[in-house]
C-alpha cells in the first residue's frame, strides 16, 4: 500500500476496504460471502467469473470480490490485486489430497508485491465435516509460521454451513486493516 | 531599495540617475558572470567524457553501458575458473568487488534513465538483472564449500549457514508433516481391483468419503454423506446417495456415475457417463467425451435421503453442464447429453448388503 493511497482512503468519508476471496475450487468462497451477506446458500454453482458484494460492517464498507478458484481461471486472480487491503485464502479443511495444491498456490499469491501490504485471512472452512483438519494442522501443512513477518495474517477454523467462525475471522480482518488504514481516527 | 525611496525626496535627479545605473551595471556583469561560468562548466563537462552524464548522449551512455557490461562479465568468467586455493581464498571479496561493480551500473543507468528511449532502459536492466543472476550462479557455484568449512569452527558461523538454507529445512519440515497427515487420511476405498464395495452411512454420521484409485470396480453408496472425493478411477460403476455438500472427482475414464449433490465439480475426465441430480450447475474441466443424463438411482429409504438433504426435487440442472474450458456460447464439443436409447434403466441397489462378493468396511 502505497502513501499515496492511504492518504487517499483518509481523505474519502466513506470508509472502503477492498477485500479480495481467493482458493482453491471447492474451498466454498462464494458460500462464505453469501453466508455472512445472511443471503440464501443452498444454490450456488461453481463460480464462472467473478462475484462482487458489497457488506457495511460496523462504520466500514467492504467491497468483496470472490474470484472463481478452478483451475482453469486461477490465471485471472491477478486481474484484481490491485487496490487489494484484504487478502481471504479459503482452504477445504476436509480436502487432505489437494492441501500440496492449496500450499503451492497461497504461496504464489504471497509473492505478489500488488499483495504485499495486504492483511491475510485464512479460512480453514469446512471445520463441521467429520474428520476435517484443525486450523493447527493447517497452519502447519502451509507452513504458515515461515511467513514474511511483515505481513499481518491470522487462520481461523469456520463453517460456512453453520457459520460458526465467520464473524470472527472477518471481524479481525476489518480492524487489522483499519488499524493500518484509518489510524488517524 | 526603500533607503533609496526616502533618500528621493532630498536628492537630485541626477544624483539618482547614476545610482541606477550603477545598479544596472552591476547586474549585467553579475549575469555575465554567470554565463560564463555555465560556459566553462559545459565545456569541462564535454572534456571529461567519463563524467555521470556526458551530454545526454544516448550512443555514450551505450559505450560506457557496454563496456562495463563487458568488464563484469570478463571478471565472473575469471572468477568461474579460479582453480588453485590462493586465488580461492580472495574470490569472496572480488566477488563482492563485481557485486559492487553491477550497482554502479545499476545507478548509472536509473541517473541516464531521464534522457534514454524506455527501450534502452528496459534493455539494460535486464542486462544488469541478468548479471546478477549469473554473479548468484558463480556465488553458488564457487563459494558452496564455505558452509562446510566453518561448519565446525564456531556456533556463530553455524547459524549464518542455517540462515542460508531454510528452503531445505522448511521442506523437510513439510515432508514430515504430509506424511503424519497420510496416516490420518479420510474414510474411504482406496485402491481397490474388480470389486462390489458396498457402504451405508447412517445419518448420525457427518462425514466425507474418499474413492480413489480404483479399478473395475462397482461401488455402492447408500445414506446421506456431507462430501465426497473421487480420484483415478478406470472403469467403474458408481452409484451413490444423497451428497449434502459437494462432490469433486479427479481423473476418471470410462466409467458410470449416479450421483445427487449440491455441487458437482469433475476434471480430468474420459469417455464417461454421469447420472446426475444437482442444485446448482454442475462443470467439467479439461474433460472429453463425457455425457449427461438425469439421476436414476433407487434403494429403499431414498425418498428420505434425497428429502432430507433437499434434493428430492428434479431440477433439470443435469443438462446445464459449464465447461471451464469452452467459455462460449455454443455447446462445448467435450460435453454432450446422453440419448435416451443409449441410457441404463433405473438403478436399484436396495439388497447389495447382502450380495454374496461384496466388501464392507
Amino acid at each position: 500500500m502505497g502513501l499515496l493511497s492511504i492518504i487517499r482512503k483518509i481523505k474519502r468519508k466513506e470508509k472502503e476496504m477492498r477485500i479480495l476471496m481467493v482458493g482453491l475450487d471447492n474451498s466454498g468462497k462464494t458460500t462464505i460471502v453469501l453466508r455472512i451477506n445472511g443471503e440464501d446458500t443452498s444454490v450456488i454453482s461453481p463460480t464462472l467469473g467473478f462475484n462482487i458484494k458489497t457488506i457495511k460492517y460496523e462504520k466500514y464498507t467492504l467491497n468483496i470480490w470472490d474470484v472463481g478458484g478452478q483451475r482453469t481461471i486461477r490465471s485471472y486472480w491477478r486481474n484484481y490485486f490491485e487496490q487489494t487491503d484484504g487478502l481471504v485464502w479459503v482452504v477445504d479443511s476436509s480436502d487432505v489430497r489437494r492441501l500440496d495444491d492449496c500450499k503451492m498456490e497461497l504461496d504464489n499469491l504471497l509473492k505478489e508485491e500488488r499483495l504485499s501490504g495486504a492483511s491475510l485471512l485464512i479460512l480453514a472452512n469446512k471445520q463441521d465435516i467429520q474428520g476435517a483438519l484443525t486450523p493447527n494442522e493447517i497452519a502447519k501443512v502451509l507452513n504458515l509460521g515461515a511467513m514474511d513477518k511483515t505481513r499481518h495474517w491470522k487462520i481461523v477454523g469456520c463453517s460456512a454451513y453453520t457459520g460458526e467462525g465467520l464473524l470472527e475471522g472477518f471481524n479481525w480482518l476489518v480492524q487489522d486493516i483499519a488499524s493500518r488504514i484509518y489510524v488517524l481516527d | 531599495m526603500e533607503e533609496d525611496l526616502s533618500n528621493t525626496k532630498e536628492m537630485s535627479g541626477k544624483i539618482l540617475d547614476t545610482i541606477a545605473q550603477k545598479k544596472h551595471a552591476a547586474m549585467i556583469e553579475r549575469l555575465s558572470n554567470l554565463h560564463q561560468s555555465r560556459l566553462q562548466q559545459s565545456i569541462s563537462r564535454k572534456s571529461d567524457s567519463n563524467g555521470p552524464s556526458p551530454f545526454e548522449s544516448t550512443k555514450s551512455f551505450l559505450d560506457r553501458f557496454s563496456e562495463a557490461k563487458r568488464s563484469i562479465q570478463n571478471e565472473l568468467d575469471r572468477c568461474r575458473q579460479v582453480s588453485d586455493p590462493d586465488s580461492k581464498a580472495r574470490l569472496k571479496s572480488e566477488l563482492e568487488k563485481i557485486s559492487v561493480s553491477i550497482s554502479d551500473l545499476e545507478r548509472l543507468v536509473s541517473e541516464n534513465s531521464y534522457y534514454l528511449p524506455s527501450y534502452e532502459v528496459r534493455s539494460s536492466l535486464k542486462t544488469i538483472s541478468e548479471l546478477k543472476e549469473s554473479l548468484d550462479n558463480v556465488n553458488s557455484e564457487v563459494l558452496p564449500k564455505k558452509k562446510f568449512a566453518f561448519k565446525n569452527k564456531a556456533t556463530k558461523k553455524d547459524q549464518t549457514s542455517v540462515a542460508q538454507g531454510p528452503d531445505v529445512r522448511v521442506s523437510d519440515k513439510v515432508v514430515a508433516e504430509k506424511s503424519n497427515f497420510q496416516i490420518r487420511e479420510s474414510p474411504g476405498f482406496r485402491n481397490r481391483e474388480g470389486g462390489i464395495l458396498v457402504k451405508h452411512f447412517k445419518s448420525s454420521e457427518e462425514g466425507d468419503f474418499t474413492l480413489s484409485d480404483l479399478n473395475s470396480c462397482e461401488v455402492r453408496l447408500t445414506g446421506v454423506l456431507r462430501a465426497l472425493f473421487i480420484h483415478r478411477l478406470r472403469n467403474c460403476r458408481v452409484f451413490v446417495g444423497p451428497v449434502l455438500g459437494s462432490i469433486l472427482i479427479e481423473e476418471v475414464d470410462r466409467c458410470l456415475f449416479m450421483l445427487a449433490s449440491h455441487q458437482i465439480r469433475i476434471h480430468h475426465a474420459r469417455e464417461t457417463d454421469f447420472y446426475l441430480r444437482v442444485r446448482s450447475r454442475p462443470i467439467i474441466e479439461d474433460s472429453s467425451s463425457v455425457r449427461f443424463a438425469p439421476y436414476l438411482l433407487f434403494y429403499e429409504g431414498i425418498e428420505k435421503d434425497l428429502n432430507d438433504s433437499i434434493l428430492d426435487g428434479e431440477t433439470g440442472n443435469w443438462a446445464n453442464v459449464d465447461d471451464f474450458r469452452w467459455l462460449r456460447a455454443i455447446q462445448s464439443p467435450n460435453w454432450s447429453i446422453l440419448p435416451d436409447d443409449e441410457r441404463v434403466s433405473t438403478v436399484n441397489i436396495s439388497n447389495s448388503e447382502t450380495p454374496s462378493q461384496s466388501e464392507e468396511i
